[in-house]
């Protein structure tokens, strides 16, 4: 019977040689997904590559990327957060609600990521606790947010952002933005954080199954409640980064970011079903979206195809994703 | 009414089955038997037109038939059983067993009525006593299994085929059972029935197929053949004992657990065990009876709404898992794939998974430590497989099993809990398990095993406590322990 399993052993390897080319479209297919993007439109519109567009693109993707980094620990615990668009703007109305001037950034900084770490808190409790499903918890707390901002701000932001988050978020060293620095710091901390530490591990366990999570003795309350503080907190720093970008504030600072966000995770390969998934897929992803929108701007569609066209390539790209992820 | 003569499949990379011929006659169950693996259900699934046949022909009712969806088998007169039922809980009995061939109205909507009355006179037809409006997830798991059978009557079955139909039920339930496929069969309807429960092959069935690796190994009529035969054709190996030889137990046992009067709202009353050091204690009953109920109050894992539990006399009734595990309990379910496995994550990460601190350092995970213990409990348990980083997915069940026990093998150092532990587990791997229990218990742990299979309860205990009805309803020491006092106990039958 050794014998036996041993020739299994054999047979299995193999039938994993045979299967090599699926395997590599499996496991580096988004990568791939992502040069193809970049090689096709460099050929249309070779300006593409130019150092200012790379920079331009690099710019745009810093604040989503450090979103969807905290969005995958989320999905990875099957959930997904529809507040962190309304958490960005929030942190943005803080950031000019003091002075304005540097002296108020640390203050700043640390009332926004409590701010979304508290939204994050939030969202946890509901789906934990109170059983609420992910997609209405964190609609809800979104409206909320929506209205303390209103009231706020009596309508329309006020008062200027401190000149510090405006270099964060818009100036470069030696031409390298600081916003991708910040966000390139905050990939690697997260992705140690979820690929090496034991609350990762944490993470995936609880994700993949959660009875199981609590029978190994793993509080997966507790672990999803984290992923969403990490998330709302992640959230607030991004929307600091996008109002030092854009420049100025309004009530919807990252419109939008809710469900790019949660798109670029899962063409990354971060399943919806929880368990599965990693930082620099869902980066990747995150990146093929920028892109996208780069792309059909360069190429020159009229703007209304580029809506159509960006959308048909996710339906192309998470469809292929899915597939080989089978 | 079936034949199959030469029959090969491959899948890339592996030969599941190899030259496989086959005779089911009218009139009789069949049993097919074989370790997991053997391609028992490539060939099932061959049958019923799931798979195509790269070699080889099949008969079926005299004609060569080659099936190019399940759903030519199905017209034929094949039906699966398989041991996941297709049901819907929240529709009634009737609308399931109509589903795709709905009772329609002159205007094409649902006849509701006429569905109740045919369902009626189809479950009376063949004995089976079920309320055509009762929804499904009220009715026991027998009863839905009885629905499945029935969704097979509305064709014309002429072949029923049943994959583990007995991992589901148990006691007067799998009586039921068989009274009902005899019934089916002496209205001229083949059955093939797949099980690991050899003693329901000779209770049931009329002839006995055996795979081995994806080959034919024989057809014996179940009259001519014994046990060892059976097991000897199915592992290759002769095997005179499926138990190991019962352990001299030392002579100072202390106990270790203690439950008084623990109470799970609507599952377990008033439950009273001890666990003593080194011993095996096992927990019979029926399915249903409270068993795993009581493991999981045991455990922390269940709300307890009364009673206590006393480890090492400490009051650890109020436990949550996480202190069951610190304080030395390890808890292997029933349900490996639901309960038991992180199923996206490789053998390492499951075997560490209810130890995770011990292989931390400063908040990260020293992969190099996790991979050498997963290396060593490979190597203990004889688990087949790549490595530490193969995923527990693609494993087979006895294989996923090893990986359970060695993880809870590493956390329990006093009470080591095991809800069937042989579920679904082929033969060759079931004897390596009890030895791997055996060893535990001589290592000084209290064991507590739940299983459903006599056979086991009787060979491996050196206690046992049996629960009827969310109770315990007695216990019997060494001497005592039989079959026949366990079902007594277990279906309150006097004993004979």
């Amino acid at each position: 019977m050794a014998v036996a399993k041993a020739e299994d052993g054999l047979n299995r390897s193999a039938a994993r040689k045979s299967f090599g080319m699926g395997e590599i479209v499996k496991r580096y297919g988004i990568y791939l997904f992502l040069v193809l993007a970049i090689l096709v439109t460099t050929a249309i519109s070779p300006a593409f590559v130019s150092g200012s567009n790379i920079t331009n693109m690099l710019m745009q993707l810093a604040p989503l990327a450090v979103v969807v980094i905290g969005q995958t620990f989320v999905i990875l615990v099957r959930g997904l957060d529809l507040s962190v668009a309304s958490v960005m703007a929030t942190a943005a109305v803080i950031a000019t609600s003091f002075s304005g001037q540097d002296g108020a950034a640390l203050t700043v900084l640390f009332a926004s990521i409590a701010m979304g770490a508290a939204t994050g808190l939030a969202n946890g409790l509901l789906v934990t606790k109170r059983n609420v499903s992910p997609f209405l918890a964190t609609l809800a707390t979104m409206i909320v947010l929506q209205g303390f901002r209103f009231a706020a701000t009596q309508g329309a932001p006020s008062g200027n952002v401190p000149p510090i988050f405006r270099l964060l978020g818009s100036g470069k060293f030696y031409g390298v933005p600081y916003n991708l620095m910040v966000m390139l710091v905050m990939a690697a901390i997260f992705a140690v954080l979820l690929h090496k530490a034991a609350f990762g591990r944490r993470v995936f366990i609880t994700g993949g199954n959660p009875v199981t999570a609590r029978l190994v003795g793993i509080s997966a309350d507790r672990v999803i409640i984290a992923c969403y503080m990490i998330c709302g907190g992640l959230a607030a720093l991004a929307g600091l980064l996008l109002s030092g970008f854009v420049g100025v504030v309004d009530n919807f600072v990252g419109r939008g970011f809710e469900l790019d966000s949660i798109v670029a995770a899962v063409m990354g390969g971060v399943a919806l079903s929880g368990g599965r998934g990693t930082i620099p897929g869902a980066l990747a992803g995150a990146a093929i979206l920028v892109v996208l929108s780069n792309a059909v701007v360069m190429i020159g569609m009229p703007v209304q195809l580029q809506i159509i066209v960006k959308g048909v390539v996710i339906i192309v790209a998470a469809s292929l994703y899915v597939r080989t992820a089978r | 009414m079936l034949s199959l003569s030469g029959i090969s499949k491959s899948f890339p990379g592996v030969r599941a089955l190899s030259e496989v011929s086959l005779d089911v006659r009218s009139g009789e169950i069949h049993a097919l038997v074989g370790e997991n693996g053997a391609g028992k259900s490539t060939l099932t699934r061959t049958i019923a037109g799931v798979h195509q046949p790269d070699e080889g022909t099949i008969r079926f009712d005299g004609r060569d038939i080659r099936w190019t969806s399940p759903g030519d088998a199905k017209k034929a007169g094949i039906h699966v059983i398989y041991q996941e039922f297709v049901l819907f809980p929240h529709l009634s009995v009737a609308e399931n067993i109509y589903i795709g061939h709905e009772r329609k109205t002159r205007f094409g909507l649902i006849d509701h009525k006429k569905a109740a009355a045919d369902a009626r006179e189809l479950l009376a037809r063949f004995g089976l006593d079920l309320d055509p409006k009762a929804m499904v997830s009220d009715l026991s798991v027998a009863d839905q299994q009885m629905v499945e059978i029935a969704k097979a009557l509305v064709h014309d079955v002429k072949l029923l085929i049943l994959d583990e139909p007995t991992a589901v039920i148990s006691g007067p339930e799998v009586d039921v059972l068989f009274k009902r496929l005899r019934a089916l069969r002496d209205a001229g309807v083949a059955i093939i029935y797949i099980s690991h429960r050899l003693e329901e092959i000779f209770a049931l069935c009329d002839r006995v197929s055996v795979l081995k690796d994806g080959r034919y190994i024989g057809t014996r009529p179940v009259a001519e053949v014994d046990r060892n035969e059976l097991i000897s054709m199915m592992v290759g190996r002769s095997l005179v004992e499926l138990f190991p030889p019962r352990r001299t137990l030392a002579a100072d046992r202390p106990t270790v657990l203690e439950v008084s009067d623990l109470s799970v709202p609507g599952r377990v009353r008033n439950a009273s065990m001890v666990l003593r050091a080194g011993e095996i204690t096992g927990l019979a009953g029926m399915v249903g009876a409270g068993r795993s109920e009581l493991a999981f109050a045991i455990f922390g894992a269940l709300k307890k709404s009364g009673g206590s539990v006393f480890l090492d006399g400490k009051d650890i009734s109020k436990t949550t898992p996480a202190e069951a595990i610190a304080a030395g309990i390890g808890l292997v379910t029933e349900d490996r794939k639901g309960q038991g496995l992180a199923m996206l994550l490789d053998i390492a990460a499951n075997i560490t998974a209810s130890t995770l601190p011990t292989v931390t350092r400063y908040g990260l995970i020293d992969r190099n430590q996790e991979n050498s213990i997963a290396e060593a409990e490979i190597a203990n348990y004889r688990v087949a497989c790549r490595g530490p980083s193969t995923g527990v997915l693609q494993m087979s069940g006895g294989n996923q099993q090893k990986v359970i026990l060695a993880r809870w093998a590493r956390t329990s150092s006093r009470v080591l809990i095991l809800d069937e532990p042989t579920r679904g587990v082929d033969v060759g791997a079931k004897t390596e398990i009890y030895r791997i229990i055996h060893e535990l218990a001589d290592s000084g742990i209290a064991v507590l095993m739940i299983s459903s299979e006599l056979p086991e309860i009787v060979g491996l205990s050196d206690r046992v406590y049996v629960m009827r009805e969310g109770e315990i309803v007695g216990a019997l020491e060494t001497d005592e322990i039989n079959e026949q006092a366990v079902i007594a106990l277990a279906t309150h039958q006097l004993a004979a």
